[in-house]
């Protein structure tokens, strides 16, 4: 319950706000907030599991959304930003897909 | 035994551990919460930030781009506008010129001659005579780029009518002259630089009962033949016994003087 009530503040924090984030940090935003799902979406599973753990979590959340934003960011100073954020997706969406498939069978026994 | 996909353990590792394994261990170790608490509340308005703030700078930078078009589309109008300015100038300014270069030559017969003829063949001056005036346009029902008149057809037009001995040419009311390009841009045909709409026109001043055989015989007119032919692109020819072509506003000199 104060997962999704996080997650609807948040939105409606970003919605109200709209920030404008650092021009230096914009073309990483959809490689972060694919990473943000990614962790999302194990959380799910781990607390569908009942392995849910606080600090994994959150632990699990920055250093994912850190690491992709960093992946890419290294691409680009190396001039292979586009080929790195596809790589980092591919790898994400494979799990993305594999814990939503998990989640699934787990909530709907199917 | 080797596993059969071990060449793809990155793929097979990916699937096994699409949870953290971290979240496994925390529970087995007696350290999993079981439910969120107040870190994973913040860490998720974070993530609901993100998302919203990637949405809401998405949906802003549309309208965005449409208004930079619009906006780079005004600019190209106002350069076209003022450009066409800047040619009148010129115009009035060489009429100037020629009056006063008049003026100056009037002790010598032969010199206004030869600067006449001069000044016809090189297109400095508006001319007019008979000639012939030449339409073409794309292919009526194809879309695709076969059907399309290409800068190539238009340059292998002009040398045609060049060939079969016309004096002065101008298509879309744009004299050619030696300093004229006619090449691509995009997917618009351009002629001293100005981008032309279709159908393409193409008049020439030369003697219209010779031209239009004459302009058959030379390579620019089989390459027309051609794309009529195999591309169903439109040429039509038509004399005329007046036209009249405009001066080519570009045709001043910077650079070179006249060697002694």
């Amino acid at each position: 319950m104060i997962a999704i009530l996080g997650l609807l503040l948040g939105v409606a924090v970003g919605i109200w706000l709209s920030p404008t984030l650092p021009a230096v940090l914009q073309p990483y935003l959809p490689i972060m907030i694919v990473a943000a799902m990614d962790a999302l979406f194990g959380a799910t599973r781990a607390y569908l599991d009942h392995t849910f753990s606080d600090k994994v979590f959150v632990v699990s959340f920055i250093s994912n959304v850190t690491i992709a934003a960093l992946i890419v960011w290294i691409g680009d100073q190396i001039g292979v930003g586009s080929q790195l954020s596809t790589a980092v997706i591919v790898v994400l969406g494979i799990r993305i897909f594999t814990n939503a498939a998990a989640i699934r069978r787990k909530v709907i026994h199917a | 035994m080797q596993a059969p996909d071990a060449s793809m353990d990155l793929l097979r590792q990916l699937r096994e551990e699409a949870v953290d394994p971290d979240y496994a261990r925390a529970a087995s170790d007696g350290r999993a919460t079981r439910n969120p608490g107040a870190m994973s509340a913040i860490a998720l308005v974070i993530a609901g930030a993100l998302f919203a703030t990637a949405l809401v700078s998405t949906t802003r930078s549309k309208p965005l781009v449409t208004s930079e078009r619009a906006q780079l589309m005004g600019y190209i109008r106002e350069a076209e506008a003022r450009q066409d300015q800047l040619r009148t100038d010129q115009a009035a300014l060489r009429a100037q010129v020629d009056t006063i270069q008049k003026q100056a030559l009037g002790g010598s017969a032969s010199l206004p001659a030869l600067s006449r003829t001069v000044a016809i063949a090189s297109g400095a001056v508006p001319v007019t005579g008979p000639g012939v005036v030449i339409v073409v346009d794309d292919a009526a029902a194809s879309a695709s780029v076969d059907g399309r008149v290409l800068d190539q057809d238009l340059a292998q037009l002009v040398n045609g009518l060049w060939a079969a001995g016309a004096e002065a040419v101008a298509v879309n009311g744009h004299r050619i002259t030696t300093r004229t390009a006619i090449r691509e841009a995009g997917s618009a045909i351009t002629v001293d630089y100005r981008s032309l709409d279709r159908p393409y026109r193409v008049e020439a001043i030369g003697d219209p009962r010779k031209l239009p055989a004459d302009f058959t015989a030379t390579t620019g007119g089989s390459w027309w033949a051609y794309l009529n032919r195999n591309y169903g692109l439109a040429f039509d020819l038509q004399t005329s016994d007046a036209l009249t072509l405009p001066a080519d506003p570009g045709l001043g000199l910077t650079v070179a003087t006249r060697a002694r």
